[in-house]
């Protein structure tokens, strides 16, 4: 039974892999980014439950910034996706604005919250 | 509207209905704003009520001394002598939308004082809500239900009654800010874009600085994408629409002081965070799902589920053993009397005692939806088909509004967009398949239809009076429901079903032509029926601004002014450092009209100095003096009905003093003021009730009046009618007797001995302080 | 905001500019004194004498002189009323009971002196300030033990007393060595009243009957509990004082020696003189009148008085504190004077100290609470003016920028969200770029 779990957990990973390879470079980019932002979270977890959670805004602010980001970013990824055939009708350029526009609005209330 | 025709005439028809519907929009905003300017005209331009003096007080002070200062206003003229943070404790979005607009005008050099400007802040704003009802219903159900929903919005009496001109609180911009919310969170699911994401976070942003009702929101979106999850609905727009706006919208919401990491740290919130971490795990799935083939699939599937139920399970136990901890579980108490009605009244009085918190009445129901109510379940059936994500978000809403409002009066307010959104489907539904039987079997149908129209802009372009009428007229082209063609109905439901989803089947199922004709004549009736009760409503239940009152008797109509009297006379005849006491109630009109500090007021956050002021109420004079010099209360306010009938006066609000005074101070208890449980003044009263400090202020010299002591509030002669008052006198009452006011007596100069001629009068008060010198000089 | 201060200031003079005791002007006080019988102003000048050498204008009138009258067109003509009638039972003129209280009530001195057979009138005044004579009008006050020793052997009525209150501001520093001669009524003092105060106390053996007739019950008045002189200082400073003997502030009771039973010194002078003539200086303010002036708060480092302060402010208090010496104004000197800082509790309480030239200040922390704070200087001494003062000032919470910044703890968010910024700067460049 275990062995099998194994070489099924084995072949899944092994599937996994060869699928992510077929992916463009630009969403592994995105990938990329959106990796460096939850490991920027987790570590923002850790360190608080390390020292406390005195300055709790800072806390906040940092910790959603970087989960703001890796959403905003899983967002982009969804639309410029070429696979995914809900956004047909929206051009990569417009997603990409939005993109910006909604990633300036957060870091602009980061920096507010931030203090 | 329903702009189906062949494909020549496609274009110039929809050039045509844009033009139509948005000159419509226009007449519903002006319908909108109008239907609530009866107060302005039948009264004055007055704030009404209690909360919106405070705003008004609030606005003032923000247009004078900017907004960093608003901000960090620490005000000492309420809650004396604990002050109150104003910065830190208001909802800032009502006060800032009308200082901006006040803003505005002054820098265009359109002189308004702040006062008109908040008086018709609440009208402007429900004529955007209307317009944000079309978007919404649009957005679910097409252009033709926008317009019916936004027209029924614009005068349905439940939104009426909180935004008449001059009923200047938080809910006349939050309906607006809350609608829109919602036809953003729509738009978003709809197209997928970040950018209306962005806007729906400020909206909520919006919403959040407006009312503490965005608690709606962020359960009731939650709950909406749960359901799509559940129900297998799941697509990558419904993670734009709600992932970005959780982030966004907490991180917005903690930037409004009154909010600030309640954003995060109730149990409110609490729901939205859990559907974005399984919002996040399912799109996982589905994005695997995507990229692997369906039997690699499945082994992931064992694979994580047998991981992930593990992690789940710990992380749901560590998160509920946080909130258990917390003795009320982590909820405020108005959230908590929402979910068990029953809360309140055992735990909370304060809450309890207000009367908007109370469960409404069935009448009520009729009185402030009106035919809606018999329209709703017609609009959610025509919801069903076919359902989209929009349209069962719509569902959503109006079933959870339903159950809010039935647990207090207030949240009517919230049932009444949805209910207007499900009533305007309805309606264009019903309409759709009138209009196309008719026309199906009437040859040349297109001029009919197109003439149609054509009368009704010409119609509504007249005047608001007619605007009135167009709208009955659509009202009742799309209506359905009455008693008589209840049967019918179901037919027609049948009918709608397929009309909407497929253009082609609609020949299949036409209705008699007489029978559509009959059925919309009665439409028009039932609809012309709503406008005259909207009218009504407006003019005469709802634009009492309750400073000013009126009466009409046989001799023709009377004013009652007393209140500005008797704020006018404190501003004039006290110290501006003095501070008056009343029941909570008129705290925030005696701060805004009277500028005086005061103990208490409407903002209930501190049930103590509640209970304090209550207690002194329901203490007999002397120990009621006690309290109030504690407090270095100068004036002692009650406001009296029993000489007009006036029937929210003290004396009726009386136990409630009690029970809250009571609730801290257990040496007040209130068996002691009723008779066998009754509540009574007269000489059956209870010797405690007799000599409390409320009564003896209301029914001080009242014998005068009419020499029997009549009280017309209570229909009974008062129990004990001559009496002097030793530790307060009076010093004013207003011209009927509503507000008394009187002022706590100094201290004795000099202390009496027992003198043996007024021994036995003085025998039971010797040997404490300041007995009164009962014979010579009472006031002193 | 400085009408306000200035407002304010006004209030807390109010209790000074409203009694009529005007030291600005001490030379013309003029004091009425009604008397039963011209008489007695001869048989009491030396009294009378020691008041007009320290510059009072004593107005004789009889009490039941149709003409007399308090006060003309709304105002006080006298600033003191001494009623030496001890059986009028109606005043002559506009005087009557009402009269006389609101002549106390406007912040005027009265001294009242009774005896057996007090009129009903006098009582009755005399118990508007808290003090009950015994009510049988024959009754006297014997003493059996501390009687003074007279040639004739008497019925123990007149009392030689030295059970003084002890209080400087009440009797003067130097020592009354000897007793004091009594004889007349006595009276009681309800212990709940806070006001009145028995200056001059009769013997524990003391009690309070007619010595012409047996004793039938027992005496209602008994022991320490009569009280023989007392005084009175009602809430708007007004000072009275009452006596239940007329006689003793007689020339011949004055000049008497005086032995008290039972003790073996005689004294060449009865006490009686200086007794009485300190109680009047005290009673016409010349003694123990406070004044507090020039109430000031600040933030400590600044010279201005802010209308607000924030929590956790240093500020500084100071008072100057005034006695009325008769002639001038005279620092106070007290090392008991404390301020408050109150908002239904006192959140600081804290001694002042002085400087012994008037000046009492002290410095402290606001607590870290917000509300409408009062300072509060409740200053009650025996004999003294009472002092309340109290200055009402709101203390706020911080600002929105009055918060700490720049927390080393919080950096690593700091740095958590400027990546995340810079991060997003290189994404989009690398995004842009790969296109």
């Amino acid at each position: 039974m275990a062995k099998s779990t194994s070489k099924d957990a084995q072949a899944l990973f092994h599937s996994l892999r060869s699928a992510y390879a077929s992916t463009p470079t630009n969403l592994k980019i995105i990938d990329l980014y959106v990796g460096f932002a939850v490991f920027t979270a987790l570590i923002q977890v850790v360190y608080m439950a390390v020292v406390g959670s005195f300055p709790f805004n800072s806390f906040l602010s940092g910790l959603l910034s970087c989960i703001g980001t890796a959403v905003l970013a899983v967002c982009l990824r969804i639309q410029v996706n070429k696979e995914n055939k809900e956004f047909k009708d929206l051009a990569p350029e417009r997603a990409f604005a939005d993109f910006v526009l909604c990633n300036l609005v957060l870091h602009l209330v980061i920096m507010n919250f931030l203090g | 509207m329903a702009a189906s025709e062949t494909s020549k005439e496609t274009i110039l028809r929809y050039a045509f209905g844009n033009v139509l519907s948005f000159f419509i929009l226009v007449l519903i905003g002006v319908l909108a704003f109008s239907i609530r300017l009866f107060s302005v005209i039948k009264y004055e331009s007055v704030i009404h009520e209690f909360d919106p003096y405070f705003n008004y007080r609030v606005t003032q002070y923000l247009t004078k001394n900017g907004i960093y200062d608003f901000w960090n206003w620490f005000d000492d003229r309420t809650w004396y002598p604990l002050g109150r943070v104003i910065g830190g404790t208001v909802y800032p979005g009502l006060t800032l939308t009308a200082g901006t607009i006040w803003w505005l005008l002054s820098s265009l050099n359109i002189p308004l004082s702040v006062e008109t400007v908040c008086v018709f802040t609440a009208p402007i704003f429900s004529a955007f809500a209307s317009w944000a009802t079309y978007l919404l219903t649009k957005e679910v159900k097409g252009a033709g239900a926008g317009l019916m929903a936004a027209a029924l919005l614009a005068m349905v009496p439940s939104y009426i009654s909180r935004s008449v001109a001059g009923s200047y609180d938080n809910e006349a911009v939050a309906i607006f800010a809350l609608i829109f919310t919602f036809y953003l969170y729509i738009k978003t699911l709809n197209t997928g874009s970040l950018f209306y994401a962005t806007l729906n976070a400020i909206a909520y942003f919006y919403m959040v600085c407006s009312w503490g009702g965005y608690t709606f929101i962020i359960n009731l979106i939650p709950m909406h994408v749960l359901l799509c999850i559940v129900t297998g609905r799941y697509s990558s727009r419904l993670y734009i629409a709600y992932a970005p706006l959780v982030v966004l919208g907490t991180l917005l919401a903690s930037l409004v002081p009154v909010v600030g990491f309640n954003a995060v740290m109730t149990s409110e919130h609490f729901a939205s965070f859990l559907v974005f971490i399984i919002i996040h795990v399912v799109a996982l799935v589905y994005y695997i799902k995507g990229i692997l083939s369906p039997k690699m699939f499945k082994v992931a599937v064992t694979f994580v589920v047998s991981i992930g139920v593990v992690v789940c399970g710990a992380v749901l136990a560590v998160l509920i053993a946080l909130v258990a901890s917390s003795p009320t579980k982590g909820w405020s108490g108005r959230s908590l009397s929402l979910l068990d009605p029953t809360y309140a009244s055992k735990y909370i009085p304060i809450i309890a005692s207000v009367s908007e918190h109370q469960p409404p009445t069935w009448p009520s129901y009729f009185m402030d939806i009106n035919v809606l109510a018999f329209l709703v379940p017609a609009g959610i059936i025509a919801c069903f088909s076919p359902l989209s994500d929009a349209s069962s978000f719509v569902i959503l809403y109006i079933v959870t509004s339903v159950y809010f409002s039935g647990v207090m009066v207030r949240l009517m307010l919230v049932l009444a967009p949805a209910a207007c959104i499900m009533s305007g489907i309805a309606l264009s539904a019903a309409f759709d398949v009138f209009t196309r039987s008719i026309k199906f079997q009437l040859p040349g149908a297109t001029e009919n239809s197109e003439r149609d129209a054509g009368e009704t802009s010409s119609n509504s372009v007249v005047a608001q009076n007619d605007v009135a009428k167009t709208e009955k007229n659509e009202d009742a082209v799309k209506e359905r429901p009455s008693k008589k063609n209840r049967k019918k109905e179901k037919e027609k439901e049948n009918v709608e079903k397929p009309s909407v989803k497929s253009q082609i089947k609609k020949k299949l199922l036409i209705l008699p032509l007489e029978a559509s004709i009959i059925a919309i004549f009665l439409l028009v009736l039932l609809g012309a029926f709503y406008v005259v009760h909207c009218v009504w409503a407006a003019a005469e239940a709802y634009s009492a601004p309750s400073i000013v009152l009126t009466s009409h008797s046989h001799d023709g109509l009377h004013v009652f002014d007393d209140f500005r009297e008797a704020y006018a006379w404190l501003s004039h005849n006290t110290e501006v450092d003095d501070k008056v006491a009343s029941w909570w109630d008129y705290g925030y009109q005696t701060t805004a009209m009277a500028n005086r500090t005061v103990i208490v007021d409407n903002n209930t956050w501190n049930n103590t100095h509640i209970a304090t002021v209550g207690t002194a109420m329901s203490s007999p004079e002397k120990a009621a003096w006690e309290i109030f010099n504690s407090l270095d209360v100068k004036y002692v306010l009650v406001v009296f009905g029993g000489l007009v009938g006036y029937p929210s006066d003290d004396i009726n609000k009386f136990l409630w003093m009690v029970r809250i005074g009571g609730g801290v101070f257990p040496h007040i208890k209130e068996p002691d003021y009723l008779r066998d449980g009754q509540y009574r003044i007269d000489s059956q009263a209870t010797p405690t009730m007799l000599n409390c400090l409320m009564y003896k202020l209301s029914y001080y010299r009242f014998v005068e009046t009419d020499g029997k002591a009549f009280d017309r509030v209570r229909r009974t002669e008062i129990g004990k009618k001559y009496f002097k008052l030793t530790h307060f006198e009076e010093v004013f009452t207003t011209h009927h007797w509503m507000v008394r006011i009187y002022k706590l007596k100094p201290p004795k100069n000099r202390i009496r001995g027992r003198a043996k001629k007024s021994k036995s009068k003085a025998s039971s008060t010797t040997g404490t302080k300041r007995i009164g010198t009962k014979k010579k000089n009472p006031w002193h | 905001m400085p009408k306000l201060a200035l407002f304010l200031i006004l209030i807390h003079f109010l209790p000074f500019l409203c009694t009529s005791f005007s030291p600005e002007n001490p030379s013309s006080r003029r004091v009425l004194v009604l008397l039963d019988d011209l008489a007695l102003k001869s048989s009491h000048s030396v009294y009378f004498k020691s008041l007009q050498s320290r510059g009072f204008e004593l107005d004789f009138k009889l009490a039941d002189d149709p003409k007399i009258g308090l006060q003309r067109y709304g105002q006080y003509l006298y600033d003191g009323l001494i009623l030496f009638c001890p059986t009028t039972e109606r005043f002559g003129g506009s005087i009557d009971l009402a009269a006389i209280l609101d002549f106390v009530d406007s912040g005027h001195d009265l001294i009242i002196a009774a005896d057996n057979n007090a009129s009903d009138l006098i009582r009755e005044i005399a118990t508007e300030c808290g003090v009950d004579f015994d009510e049988d009008p024959a009754a006297m006050v014997i003493d059996h033990t501390s009687y003074a020793v007279s040639e004739t052997e008497g019925d123990h009525t007149l009392i030689a007393s030295d059970d003084f209150i002890k209080s400087n501001v009440l009797l003067g520093s130097e020592k009354i060595e000897a007793p004091v001669l009594f004889q007349g009524i006595g009276h009681s003092l309800s212990p709940a009243n806070s006001l009145v105060l028995k200056v001059l106390s009769a013997s524990p053996s003391a009690y309070s009957a007619n010595p012409k007739s047996k004793l039938s019950s027992p005496p209602s008045l008994t022991g320490s509990a009569i009280s023989l002189v007392s005084i009175l200082q009602a809430r708007n400073n007004a000072r009275i004082l009452i006596s239940g003997s007329l006689v003793m502030f007689s020339n011949r009771f004055f000049r008497s020696g005086v032995q008290k039973a039972g003790t073996p010194t005689k004294h060449e002078k009865s006490g009686n003189e200086q007794f009485l003539t300190e109680l009047s200086k005290w009673v016409f303010h010349e003694r123990g009148h406070l004044k507090a002036v020039n109430i000031q708060h600040h933030k400590d480092g600044e010279a201005d008085e802010p209308s607000m302060y924030r929590i956790n402010d240093d500020l500084v208090y100071s008072v100057e504190i005034y006695e009325w010496s008769g002639r001038s104004w005279e620092p106070y000197v007290a090392d008991d004077v404390q301020v408050q800082f109150y908002m239904m509790s006192p959140y600081v309480l804290k001694n002042l100290s002085t400087d012994k030239k008037g000046r009492y200040f002290t410095a402290f922390k606001v607590p870290d609470v917000y509300g409408v704070f009062q300072f509060k200087v409740e200053y009650q001494r025996l004999g003294y003016t009472s002092l309340s003062l109290s200055k009402q000032i709101p203390v706020r919470p911080y600002r929105h920028n009055e918060y700490e910044r720049f927390i080393p703890a919080a950096y690593p968010y700091y740095g958590a969200a400027f990546s995340m910024m810079a991060g997003f700067f290189i994404f989009t460049a690398v995004h842009l770029y790969n296109k």
